[in-house]
């Protein structure tokens, strides 16, 4: 994994949507090393309080600068959402191991194998569907795989992606133009219906994978816990191949504070601590995930 | 100017006086691509139990003023796979291994030491006597009582010739009182403080934050307090004081010091800045050459009161 710690300078840090900003910032050295689903931390002040860095997702990465989207939560967050262009932040990243995005192409091997997970890499065949589900804040590392997808060589088409994004309401409905002018199909769930199908995105999802031959599809998911948690139960119900980025309070980013654990699958037994240790373990999000196979999480 | 920044604690002589403190610094390995582990003084690594510990069920930390609390519940591999897959690398960064240690009971923590005693490539052991986030099964904490502390530190002082390093926790009502019990019982040096026991409370579910219900508390809202220890400690004994609390650049590094602290270990502050380490030790450098000190040790213990 090659993370750097860089001060990085804005080039833009823009309101997209009430509470939601893009932030995007010039690193040649962490921009060419991103990979979809990686993410930043991001020291929001110079002070000590608050004094760990944030977490974000790319948004975009290119050869020269990355892009987050966040949403203003708490003391970290808007202080970043007062970052002004020409100002400059502590940035270390990529870090995380990112969406599998080793494919196997009609037998051709492309892209980078991801970095330590409990991630496999993908062979897939013929008509492959991806389908991509986002929830709030949780779609922007999305967006970065949808891009990545158009990339590939040999290239993955428009049509063999299909996204689906929920939100709370309309205004906080993230990316939806931006998916539109990759090409790609959208729909959209509202909590409050103000904006296509009301109710949860998840509903959305399974109605359309529920028709489809699981071995077609690949689902990639990001959003809140319960939406995770609900895309999980549906790809275990149909058997589909799912990766789920998750979001857990994090201190380091890096794997050195063993703050950001989360429940998974494990063979061994005979741990000592709490709970026993039947057939679980925790591994750390910063460094294992933020991508987990859905499978691979037990759920609380 | 040549600094001279070496420090000796116990039979461990130090290039410098910045280690890295225990469950702060992973297994060094992730700090690798940040700076060049060779310059630190020395590794304390994560605490090593003679079994392997899952640790805490999430949430395990949370964010509080200048400050985090923390409940990992010592999640290590056992001392066997430490030695088979962690030891190797700390032993080939080529700089002082003290390796932290805990056990739930005195013969625990004798064989977890018995077990390291037959590798080589380790300078020293740090007892780990004051770790907030395990049970102990409705005993005490070993550093909350001067007899514990004395139990512990003489048996394994009786097993190893290598340095001893005593770690106190600050939940005390007289600190200079544990630190006293440890050197009696043979401890080369002493090493404060480990995290308070803290606690924070979601409003909304009027639940505790961690799923640990308390944890420990670090950075530097408890810095002060860590100074104010260490110049209790160094005035009650005649062992090596290590300074630990909230330190996060020189400035802060310079207080213990001179409050009498031998060497220093950065802990949280690696959190927020994996490099910060080696910009203590640059700025502590730097404050000598301006001070015109040529060493250290003009530095250690020169508070005036």
């Amino acid at each position: 994994m090659t993370a750097h710690r860089e001060k990085c300078t804005i080039l833009e840090n823009k309101k997209i949507a009430p509470g939601h900003f893009v932030l995007r910032m010039c690193s040649p050295r962490i921009s060419k090393a991103a990979r979809p689903g990686q993410f930043v931390q991001v020291l929001c002040s110079d002070s000590f309080d608050p004094l760990l860095p944030r977490p974000f997702s790319f948004l975009t990465a290119t050869t020269k600068d990355f892009s987050i989207l966040y949403q203003v939560v708490g003391k970290g967050t808007h202080l970043l959402a007062q970052a002004q262009k020409g100002d400059a932040l502590w940035v270390v990243g990529p870090l995380g191991n990112g969406f599998a995005t080793y494919f196997s192409l009609r037998g051709a091997p492309v892209s980078k194998r991801p970095g330590p997970s409990l991630l496999r890499p993908i062979a897939v065949r013929g008509n492959m569907i991806f389908v991509l589900i986002g929830g709030g804040v949780g779609i922007p590392p999305l967006y970065h795989l949808a891009q990545h997808f158009l990339k590939l060589k040999p290239r993955i088409n428009p049509e063999n992606i299909q996204v689906f994004l929920g939100a709370r309401t309309q205004s906080l409905l993230l990316c939806e133009k931006d998916f539109k002018k990759l090409g790609i199909k959208v729909e959209v769930a509202t909590e409050d219906g103000s904006k296509g199908a009301k109710g949860y995105v998840t509903k959305m999802a399974e109605d359309f994978v529920r028709h489809k031959d699981p071995r077609t599809l690949r689902v990639y998911a990001c959003g809140p816990t319960s939406m995770l948690k609900a895309v999980s139960l549906i790809s275990e119900k149909y058997g589909v191949r799912t990766e789920v980025s998750v979001e857990v309070p994090m201190a380091c980013g890096f794997g050195a504070c063993l703050g950001c654990a989360i429940r998974v699958k494990e063979k061994r037994t005979k741990m000592r601590g709490k709970k026993g240790g039947k057939n679980h373990r925790f591994a750390m999000a910063c460094t294992e995930g933020p991508v987990f196979l859905a499978d691979q999480i037990l759920w609380d | 100017m040549g600094l001279d920044l070496t420090a000796r604690i116990g039979n461990v002589k130090l290039k410098n006086p910045v280690l890295v403190a225990s469950g702060t610094f992973g297994h060094g390995k992730e700090f690798e691509k940040f700076f060049d582990l060779k310059k630190l003084g020395g590794i304390v690594t994560k605490t090593i139990t003679i079994k392997p510990r899952l640790g805490n069920p999430p949430v395990r930390i949370v964010e509080t003023p200048s400050g985090m609390l923390n409940a990992i519940g010592l999640q290590n591999p056992g001392v066997e796979k430490f030695i088979s897959d962690k030891l190797p690398y700390f032993r080939k960064i080529g700089v002082p291994i003290f390796v932290s240690v805990m056990g739930y009971s005195v013969e625990e923590f004798e064989n977890v030491v018995k077990s390291l005693e037959k590798e080589g490539g380790i300078d020293g052991y740090e007892l780990n006597l004051s770790c907030p986030n395990v049970a102990y099964g409705g005993a005490k904490m070993f550093a909350h009582d001067d007899t514990l502390i004395s139990q512990v530190v003489s048996a394994i002082r009786k097993k190893t010739k290598r340095t001893l390093i005593a770690k106190l926790g600050p939940d005390v009502s007289d600190i200079g009182r544990m630190a006293l019990a440890a050197e009696k019982a043979g401890a080369d040096a002493v090493s404060l403080i480990n995290t308070f026991i803290a606690m924070a409370i979601d409003v909304k579910t009027r639940k505790p934050v961690l799923a640990n219900k308390t944890g420990g508390l670090s950075g530097p809202c408890i810095r002060p307090i860590a100074v104010r220890m260490i110049w209790e400690v160094c005035k009650k004994v005649k062992v090596p004081v290590m300074g630990i609390g909230g330190i996060m650049n020189a400035h802060d590094a310079l207080e213990f010091f001179i409050a009498g602290a031998s060497a220093i270990q950065v802990g949280t502050a690696s959190f927020m800045n994996p490099a910060a380490p080696m910009e203590i030790l640059e700025g502590i450098c730097d404050f000598m050459r301006k001070e015109k000190i040529k060493s250290l040790k003009e530095i250690i213990g020169s508070i005036k009161e």
